[in-house]
């Protein structure tokens, strides 16, 4: 490896090859998405909004969430900043390995590309990140995630009229695959999380009565410091 | 929406609200640097919202047939295990609840 220095370098064309396998990844989510925002009655220009200025999929998936279910605009805003705060981890990690001289809007528009999988790729160098690079990676992966959702949402239009009833499952059965995929991936713990969530929820709605969005801050913040807690420190984490 | 906002407000808040957490960590350098206990309930908090995000709205959605939407969650969840996916999984959770919701 490296032998091969100059073909090595961290140029844009390099961060689109490595960030097409995550483009490729994205679409599927993406389109999901779409779909989700045509079923809770979004207009296709506000879904694709919500791709191009958030870019965040669980985050959006959270936000139509609790939009559907009529949260307060406080209730979305503090749900949002709870699920991505892991941004901060990575931002933290991936601003330690940029070239200097990075300011500016360019800065800005690496902060907006920050993506799990974009930190996981961009993390792995050995070198200092370039801007080029990075914005080959996270560009490419970026429309991934835009023109998923833009089709998604097409697909929607042509849903015949009887299966629009059980398409209300949709957004449902995407956090399930979310939450089977985490629990291949990562074990037992994940269900012990996800499960004391989601119980601790259904009684803050049901016997409580409390609003959805104020019981889901609540049940996630009591479940991920709960997990803190039971898991050992020296366990990997997901 | 008991607030009566336009959509795109929402939007837009849900963006600043990420954009937020997003950019801080490149300007406040201390963010790396937090207490372990604190960095892992963070790294946990994404798992540890699955659980709310379907539970109980799944029940309350297709109440009375409260039984169609676990019967749809059920079916994806099967699919997504075993095969991986996303959009297969959401297919056949579709076809599992129009069929439930049929009987």
């Amino acid at each position: 490896m490296k032998s091969s220095a100059k073909q090595e370098s961290l140029t844009f064309s390099r961060g689109v090859r490595e960030g097409f396998p995550i483009c490729v990844g994205y679409f599927p989510t993406a389109m999901a998405f779409g779909l989700v925002c045509r079923d809770v009655g979004l207009k296709m220009w506000e879904a694709v909004l919500f791709s191009v200025t958030n870019f965040a999929g669980s985050g959006q998936f959270l936000a139509i969430n609790l939009l559907a279910s009529g949260a307060l605009i406080l209730e979305i805003i503090i749900g949002a900043l709870l699920i991505n705060l892991r941004y901060i981890f990575m931002g933290a990690a991936l601003n330690q390995k940029l070239e200097e001289g990075i300011h500016g809007p360019r800065r800005l528009v690496l902060a907006h590309g920050t993506t799990d999988e974009v930190f996981s790729v961009a993390v792995l160098h050995n070198q200092r990140l370039s801007w080029t690079y990075m914005a080959g990676l996270q560009g490419v992966s970026y429309a991934g995630w835009v023109g998923g959702t833009a089709l998604g949402f097409l697909i929607g239009m042509v849903l015949s009229a009887e299966l629009q009833m059980a398409v209300g499952v949709t957004l449902y059965a995407m956090f399930i695959s979310l939450f089977a995929q985490e629990l291949r991936q990562k074990g037992i713990m994940v269900l012990i999380i996800a499960g004391f969530s989601a119980i601790m929820n259904s009684i803050l709605i049901l016997l409580l009565h409390m609003g959805s969005g104020w019981a889901f801050v609540i049940s996630m913040l009591g479940a991920s410091i709960v997990g803190a807690i039971i898991i050992p420190e020296t366990e990997d984490l997901p | 929406m008991r607030d009566n906002l336009p959509v795109f407000v929402y939007i837009l808040a849900t963006a600043l609200a990420t954009f937020a957490v997003r950019v801080l960590p490149y300007y406040a350098k201390f963010l790396g640097k937090l207490p372990p206990f604190v960095a892992r309930a963070m790294r946990l908090l994404p798992i540890a919202a699955l659980g709310p995000l379907v539970f109980p709205g799944v029940i309350l959605d297709f109440s009375p047939a409260w039984y169609a939407g676990l019967a749809g969650i059920g079916a994806s969840f099967l699919i997504a295990y075993t095969k991986g996916g996303m959009i297969f999984p959401i297919l056949i959770s579709i076809v599992a609840t129009y069929i439930a919701l049929m009987l």
